[in-house]
């Protein structure tokens, strides 16, 4: 090698000023981009969201926002919180953990946010939480359902405001120990989530029941669109009982191909959130009936003043029924103003501190952030799917309430898991 | 052995029909894709989102008109040809101009039509989940040896083949077809002996993108319409148009009929890894025929 060639290096430099060029505008663009973002106020108490603003998941964070924006508004126009005012930008994370990660970065970095809440993307969520462990400032994940956020992956800066695989999984598995079945079939999306509620139903339901079998399994890519080859596949196996583990559009689908195939009237099936809201609603009256399912929110129960109240509010906001993420969205408002309340002043500690066994009141009861894995403790409602002369869409029936302490896993038992 | 036990059980028939069924919506969108491939050459990596778009088009058309076996109707073929419009304006306005540029260049421009669409979908629809529901009569399913096969499947079977015969006729019947194939196989003779290639070109990418909306259509009673809908097909359409033979429309059929069945009928014989079977066909046609299994116009 005597170096490169004369007429090469032309190219390298000529390309060099191109990739420069290209660089500039590029830095034009984002400087534009943050100097319109830069909206805080200068003694505002500063929340960051990171969540997935684009494609599918959106059907569930706007709900987020929407709940958080309605309650910090009333927050607000009675003076805020400590005489200052709670402020919020947004940042989308495309639901990919390396672009969550720089957003949050740039929160805590350039504008200085004093929490990071947000995303429903589990990947992102834990590369946040690993940031918000190094940088020490607080997070708390709104909708993302892996139980590693509280559990193994667990620390001092984390919390989480819904509720996550484990404990749909130990809730399902208490309302199905009391069924009469024992063939069980396992299907499902086949990505972390879709696996890790599986498990967590079928591990728990045969501890409780030990009489229960697997008798076979089916995993399809997640967004699969037809899912009929597989439940004729499940149905020519003849299993008393399927555990579908859907998450996102799977669940509609999935409701869809069990409608058109009468799959539900010849076995029953369980899907965590089959009788939310989210899966109901956009199938009008020909969802499947006879679906069990599992659900932190339901606008019709409990029946209570409280969650009327909080239904009615929404729909007169938003015109449209609150679902699940206005759940988490009103909580994470009420969290977040009560506990810089208790705090006494705005600062990231102290916070922590505060949210440490804080509890509240909710539409649906009263709850508490447990402080020794700082998961919060909901009630979680167990029904089946059935028409309602009252709603266009079928709601839950029978449904039971199981109280958040009978279905956490126990604060041993987490830190059991982070131990390792 | 055991595996194999599974292959001649009561289920392979139902099994069998249910893959030719899915195979219909996969043929009729990866058909438009390998069109535009051939003749245009450009890998339309939009063409998922048109299909998303055909989707949306349905819903709403369905519920402008109530519901019912005429709004279906109607929705079959207003929602194709709205997407069709749709490509028109595009192929006129954006891609016409950029014929002559490196394939690098429509690449791009696809994609980040994919994304505009993506966006625009958004804005017009929104974020919630949308639903059509079939007409009464379509609901249901009948029995085959004790298993269900939705009528809808049925009614995919019968569409499948028409459509087939349908493009077979413009392909081979019209004269834009036959300039079509002509210039899918060298354009500046084609131009040389004065037909207007730029119009040929507009009706195929029109055509493509008719199909495009179709697929999406008739997809539409059977899933959750939602964003991201195009990338989970995309892909898949991809891998068949690769399969079949670039551009090569038969091939098309053809990779439709591997991935649809292999798919089905894996799920029969190992349901915990029936994902894979559809993508295990590609690999094995691209060892053994890199170049697809029917001849490629590229």
């Amino acid at each position: 090698m005597t170096g490169p060639e004369p007429h090469a290096v032309g190219i390298h430099k000529k390309e060099g000023e191109t990739v420069k060029k290209f660089l500039g505008v590029l830095a034009a663009a984002a400087a534009l981009t943050f100097a319109v973002s830069a909206g805080f106020a200068a003694d505002a108490i500063k929340v960051g969201f990171v969540d997935t603003y684009t494609g599918p998941a959106t059907a569930y964070t706007n709900d987020v926002l929407d709940g958080f924006k309605l309650e910090i508004g009333k927050i607000n126009a009675k003076g805020g919180v400590l005489g200052r005012k709670i402020e919020f930008v947004t940042r989308d994370d495309k639901y990919k953990p390396d672009i969550g990660l720089t957003m949050a970065k740039e929160l805590v970095l350039k504008e200085n946010v004093d929490l990071l809440v947000g995303t429903i993307s589990s990947a992102v969520a834990l590369a946040v939480s690993d940031l918000a462990k190094k940088e020490k400032v607080p997070f708390i994940v709104t909708f993302a359902k892996s139980d590693k956020i509280t559990g193994s992956m667990g620390h001092r800066y984390v919390f989480s405001i819904s509720e996550n695989s484990e404990m749909a999984g130990r809730a399902a598995a208490k309302g199905l120990a009391k069924k009469p079945y024992t063939k069980y079939w396992i299907a499902g999306d086949d990505y972390e989530y879709g696996h890790s509620i599986a498990n967590a139903v079928f591990s728990h339901l045969s501890e409780l029941n030990p009489k229960v079998q697997k008798i076979g399994e089916s995993w399809w890519k997640e967004g699969e669109t037809d899912f009929t080859p597989y439940i004729t596949q499940i149905l020519a196996a003849k299993p008393d009982f399927v555990i579908v583990a859907t998450g996102g559009r799977g669940m509609v689908n999935f409701q869809k191909a069990a409608q058109s195939t009468g799959f539900n009237k010849r076995v029953p099936f369980y899907q965590h959130t089959a009788i939310e809201l989210s899966t109901l609603s956009p199938q009008g009256q020909n969802a499947p009936e006879g679906v069990y399912g599992t659900a932190n929110y339901l606008f019709y129960f409990p029946a209570t003043k409280e969650n009327q109240a909080f239904a009615d509010e929404f729909k007169k906001a938003y015109n449209r029924q609150p679902k699940i993420g206005a759940l988490y969205g009103h909580l994470l408002a009420k969290f977040v103003a009560k506990a810089y309340q208790k705090a006494g002043k705005v600062d990231k500690e102290k916070f922590i501190d505060a949210m440490e066994g804080m509890t509240l009141d909710s539409p649906v009861g009263p709850m508490e952030m447990r402080a020794c894995d700082h998961q919060v403790a909901l009630p979680m409602f167990f029904g089946v799917t059935k028409k309602s002369p009252q709603y266009e869409h079928l709601v839950a029936g029978d449904v039971i309430s199981v109280p958040g302490k009978e279905y956490l896993p126990s604060c041993a038992d987490v830190m059991k898991t982070r131990a390792k | 052995m055991e595996f194999l036990s599974h292959l001649f059980s009561s289920g392979t028939l139902s099994q069998f029909l249910v893959g030719l069924s899915r195979t219909t919506i996969l043929f009729i969108v990866s058909s438009g894709l390998s069109l535009i491939l051939g003749i245009l050459r450009i890998p339309n990596v939009a063409h998922g989102s048109l299909y998303m778009v055909g989707a949306f088009l349905a819903y709403s058309v369905i519920h402008l008109f109530g519901g019912g076996v005429a709004a279906f109707v109607a929705a079959l073929v207003i929602a194709p040809l709205g997407v069709a419009a749709l490509g028109f304006v595009l192929e006129r306005g954006f891609f016409s101009h950029l014929y002559e540029r490196e394939h690098l260049m429509l690449l791009l421009l696809t994609f980040s039509f994919a994304l505009i669409i993506g966006d625009l979908v958004k804005i017009v629809w929104g974020t919630e989940y949308r639903s059509v529901t079939l007409p009464v009569v379509l609901q249901g399913s009948a029995e085959i040896l004790g298993l269900p096969l939705p009528y809808y499947n049925l009614v995919l079977l019968l569409v499948g083949p028409v459509i087939a015969v349908f493009l077979w006729l413009v392909i081979n019947r019209t004269k834009m077809g036959k300039i079509a194939r002509a210039a899918a196989v060298d354009r500046e003779m084609v131009s040389a002996v004065g037909i207007n290639v730029g119009w040929v070109f507009a009706f195929t990418f029109v055509l493509g993108c008719f199909l495009a909306g179709l697929g999406g259509a008739l997809i539409a009673p059977m899933t959750n319409i939602s964003l991201g809908m195009d990338h989970s097909l995309i892909i898949e359409a991809f891998l068949i148009v690769i399969m079949g033979g670039l551009g090569n429309v038969w091939g098309a059929l053809l990779g439709s009929l591997v991935f649809g069945l292999t798919q089905s009928l894996g799920i029969l014989v190992w349901p915990k890894f029936g994902i894979v079977f559809p993508y295990l066909a590609v690999v094995a046609v691209l060892v053994f025929r890199p170049r697809g299994l029917l001849s490629s116009t590229w």
